[in-house]
């Protein structure tokens, strides 16, 4: 079945972007991860061109974070004040990450920028929460010793550094105490990332904060969205603004793909325990980073490609 | 024949315009004057119905609008292949069918296709920057090696049937990915190795219907329409997933 891309001028299989979709929106349900770093390359895979991938899939996280947000909500599992304090981090982060993305532009080197830093932080992070969750699962069904030594590790480096910092609010959603700077700063780092990325940052965020802010799984998942929500959508209605990519048929499909995906895995992640969760999310990381890492490595079939400007 | 292409022909011998060289009467009626681009559009196909006089060669050429290209290169840094230089190419069509009645080389000496721009590899490309001579002939054929190979330069001696050495049918096939604008077609009669008759007509490529609206609203009131969207985009999203759960509760 295919249809014609107004804004994408091309046309489409209407049933591959559904399913890009229920992918995606499968494990935005499952982890709280919008999805970004995945669509986008699936997109630009079927032909898009990247600018209408990554500014229509800001427009699909949007629709598809509204949807799961309000899920979540109804759970309990988000901590508004925490979302909040993040999303003021991320809009100025974000800010700061538009005027950089430019100065590399002009510089010609921000397709180069991009993709290492995928690499790098997929590569990073994916790796050590596949180690950290494994770990975890295996312990899952040993008694109380592994969870004291597990309390114990937690005390780690970042975790004092983070109890210093002024600012010291309670966050009772999440049932903790810590000081505003931290989640601000976590949250202006992936406000950069969502401008020079095209992600929405939740495969950071989510590491992050169940990592050194040390949050409940869930509660992260819910409020990651939550952030998720906000700064895609920013993106969504500046890119439309300024550079006219918005492809709203792609979006629309996308969306209802993602609503599909969501429901499953959302359903899934409830009965999941949560260092299952994390294994699951660890391993799309890995899996995205080594992708990524092989198609730099292996030879391009032809070193030479084209993009159509205006149309 | 059909009545529907008697009255073409009739209708195309109103309209005949003669080239002021021509030696040959040529008549070519396109039967589109218009492709319009709606929701379910793959590419279509377009006629030429022509008629000739007497046993001849036939080349048509089809002509897209100009469009700006952006070439890349990779280059190996380290283990690692990663996005190089980048040129502009300008002036080139978006599009360049050359249809005939056998093989182009055959039936026309070199200077001949070069004076009617019959070779796919000829047109005038501009790169932006300037480069040296050898390097801007090595983007120009990465240009046309990638322009054949997503299949909007090429070069076919199958599509044109002659019947009774005067009446000429042409299906050309457009891809579904086309550049909006004025298409045209040339024809020429070709007879021992020269150009004897020449017609040129055109046809439009614009998008149709809601394409269109979608379109013109995404460009000629670009911030309106992305917080519409966005909003109809988190609306949509909400509900899809609120509603079914109300329900269940």
């Amino acid at each position: 079945m295919e249809l014609f891309l107004p804004i994408a001028h091309m046309d489409v299989n209407i049933v591959l972007i559904l399913f890009y979709g229920a992918l995606v929106g499968f494990l935005s349900g499952l982890v709280g991860v919008g999805g970004g770093f995945l669509i986008t390359p699936l997109l630009i895979f079927t032909g898009i061109p990247p600018i209408v991938a990554v500014s229509s899939g800001a427009a699909q996280m949007a629709g598809t974070a509204s949807g799961a947000s309000y899920l979540h909500w109804r759970h309990g599992n988000i901590d508004f004040k925490m979302g909040l304090i993040l999303l003021i981090g991320s809009w100025l982060g974000g800010g700061v990450g538009v005027y950089l993305a430019k100065i590399l532009l002009r510089a010609g080197q921000f397709g180069n920028v991009v993709v290492f830093l995928y690499v790098i932080l997929l590569g990073f992070i994916g790796v050590s929460m596949l180690i950290e969750s494994l770990r975890a699962v295996l312990r899952a069904g040993a008694p109380a010793a592994g969870d004291a030594r597990a309390t114990l590790a937690s005390k780690s480096l970042p975790r004092t550094l983070v109890e210093r910092l002024p600012w010291q609010t309670a966050f009772p959603a999440s049932g903790m105490r810590m000081s505003a700077v931290g989640p601000l700063v976590l949250g202006a780092a992936v406000g950069m990332l969502t401008s020079l990325m095209g992600v929405g940052g939740g495969f950071i965020m989510v590491p992050v904060m169940i990592y050194v802010l040390k949050m409940p799984t869930k509660i992260v998942v819910g409020t990651s969205l939550f952030q998720l929500l906000f700064t895609t959508a920013a993106v969504s209605v500046m890119q439309a603004g300024v550079n006219h990519s918005v492809d709203p048929f792609l979006a629309l499909i996308l969306i209802l793909g993602s609503v599909m995906g969501t429901k499953l895995g959302a359903r899934l992640g409830a009965r999941l325990p949560a260092e299952k969760l994390r294994l699951i999310l660890a391993l799309v990381v890995v899996a995205v980073a080594v992708k990524m890492v092989v198609t730099l490595v292996i030879p391009p079939a032809d070193i030479y490609d084209m993009t159509i400007e205006v149309r | 024949m059909t009545l529907g292409l008697r009255c073409l022909l009739f209708a195309a011998t109103w309209t005949l315009q003669l080239p002021a060289w021509a030696d040959e009467p040529l008549v070519v009626a396109p039967a589109t004057s218009e492709v319009r681009i709606t929701t379910d559009f793959t590419g279509t196909e377009v006629q030429a119905i022509g008629s000739m006089r007497g046993p001849a060669d036939l080349i048509i050429k089809l002509v897209g609008p100009q469009q700006e290209a952006k070439l890349s290169r990779e280059i190996k840094l380290g283990p690692f292949w990663v996005g190089g230089d980048t040129v502009k190419m300008e002036g080139a069509p978006s599009l360049l069918f050359l249809y005939a009645t056998a093989p182009i080389a055959t039936i026309l000496p070199p200077a001949e296709q070069q004076k009617y721009g019959l070779q796919l590899e000829g047109v005038p490309v501009h790169l932006e920057p300037h480069l040296q001579a050898h390097a801007e002939d090595d983007w120009r054929k990465a240009f046309f090696r990638l322009k054949e190979r997503q299949g909007y330069y090429h070069e076919d001696d199958t599509a044109i049937k002659v019947f009774g050495n005067r009446l000429f049918i042409a299906d050309m096939r457009l891809p579904g990915d086309l550049q909006v604008g004025t298409y045209t077609v040339e024809t020429l009669v070709v007879k021992s190795g020269k150009v004897v008759g020449r017609n040129v007509g055109e046809f439009k490529v614009r998008l149709a219907g809601i394409e269109r609206r979608v379109w013109s609203a995404a460009h000629d009131h670009s911030w309106i329409f992305g917080g519409l969207f966005t909003l109809l985009a988190m609306l949509l999203g909400f509900a899809l997933n609120a509603i079914p759960y109300r329900r269940s509760r």
